[in-house]
């Protein structure tokens, strides 16, 4: 859809300028691509209720989220190799963490966080050390409290452990001070 | 296997453990100075808190209310600051492990109290570990029994 309408609307652009019929004919051409663009989803969702893939875990999106913590707490110590005493312990929690949500939640063990993910600042201009830990404090603020949420929304087997996941991101917090 | 303690036994026993840290605090308490002796205070503030509202749950639930002892034994003599803050630090570690206990046996308002316990705790035990001079810091699982 979101391709080909502006194609069509340039060729509409450019003909309407010599003659008014073709005009209405790319308008009719742009109607037909208009329903093949909306039936071409649900097609899709067709085919994917004959083939239903598992729900993901409630927990896959914490899990992920240890894994940038992680993440952006190695990229923190490789750009400040002074702050790395403090931040790698800190990064080995969260790889600890990710490991025990992996059992749990019955997934391969992770290597990498999905994309999309907000770990290290952009590359170019390196964060001062300062900056760095504010960051990286903000990162275990909400992680906290993402991990608080799925404790309290979680049944009971699974509660003592998210509890210990928010506390230990709430105490890093503390130890990025 | 035993059979799954029940919500009254995890908060009987989280009962008896802030009892205990409120004993502790004592001897550690004159151990410290300034700032830190402050921060003694506030804990112990947080500890007798918590006590006094399991009490009145403990007991508008029709449940047992443990009592508390004359005395408790400490892992190690309190004798300077070192050990007072080695204790503060055990204190607030091993409290936080008997409110993640309470967490599986709750639901709603309640587990939330505990969530809160067992992260104030584990941020206090991190504090005191500081002061302390231990590194790390921090633990990965704080209040999982090791």
């Amino acid at each position: 859809m979101v391709l080909t309408c502006p194609v069509v609307m340039g060729r509409t652009t450019r003909r309407d300028e010599s003659s008014p019929l073709t005009r209405r004919a790319v308008l009719r051409v742009g109607a037909f691509l208009a329903l093949g663009g909306a039936t071409a989803p649900l097609t899709g969702c067709d085919l994917l209720d004959r083939d239903e893939p598992p729900p993901p875990d409630p927990l896959a999106p914490l899990l992920d989220e240890s894994l940038r913590l992680a993440a952006g707490l190695r990229a923190a110590a490789d750009a400040h190799p002074d702050l790395a005493v403090r931040l790698v312990p800190l990064a080995e929690t969260h790889e600890a963490h990710a490991t025990e949500l992996a059992r749990v939640t019955g997934t391969a063990t992770p290597s990498q966080p999905s994309p999309g993910s907000t770990a290290p600042p952009s590359p170019g201009t390196p964060a001062g050390p300062a900056t760095t830990l504010t960051t990286l404090r903000k990162a275990e603020r909400a992680g906290r409290d993402s991990a608080a949420a799925a404790c309290a929304a979680a049944p009971g087997e699974r509660a003592a452990l998210l509890g210990s996941i928010a506390a230990a991101r709430a105490t890093h917090l503390e130890a990025l001070k | 296997m035993t059979t799954a303690p029940t919500a009254e036994e995890t908060l009987a026993a989280a009962l008896t453990a802030e009892y205990a840290a409120i004993w502790a605090y004592g001897p550690i308490g004159v151990r410290l100075a300034d700032a830190e002796r402050k921060a003694a205070a506030e804990a112990e503030a947080a500890h007798r808190s918590r006590r006094d509202a399991l009490v009145v749950q403990l007991s508008t639930g029709g449940g047992r209310v443990p009592p508390d002892r004359p005395g408790y034994a400490l892992p190690f003599p309190v004798t300077d600051r070192a050990s007072a803050l080695r204790l503060a630090v055990e204190v607030e570690e091993r409290t936080a492990a008997f409110w993640r206990a309470v967490l599986p046996t709750s639901t709603g308002a309640e587990r939330d109290r505990a969530l809160s316990a067992l992260i104030e705790y584990a941020v206090r035990a991190t504090r005191w570990r500081r002061a302390a001079g231990i590194t790390p810091l921090t633990v990965a699982f704080p209040g999982r029994p090791s």
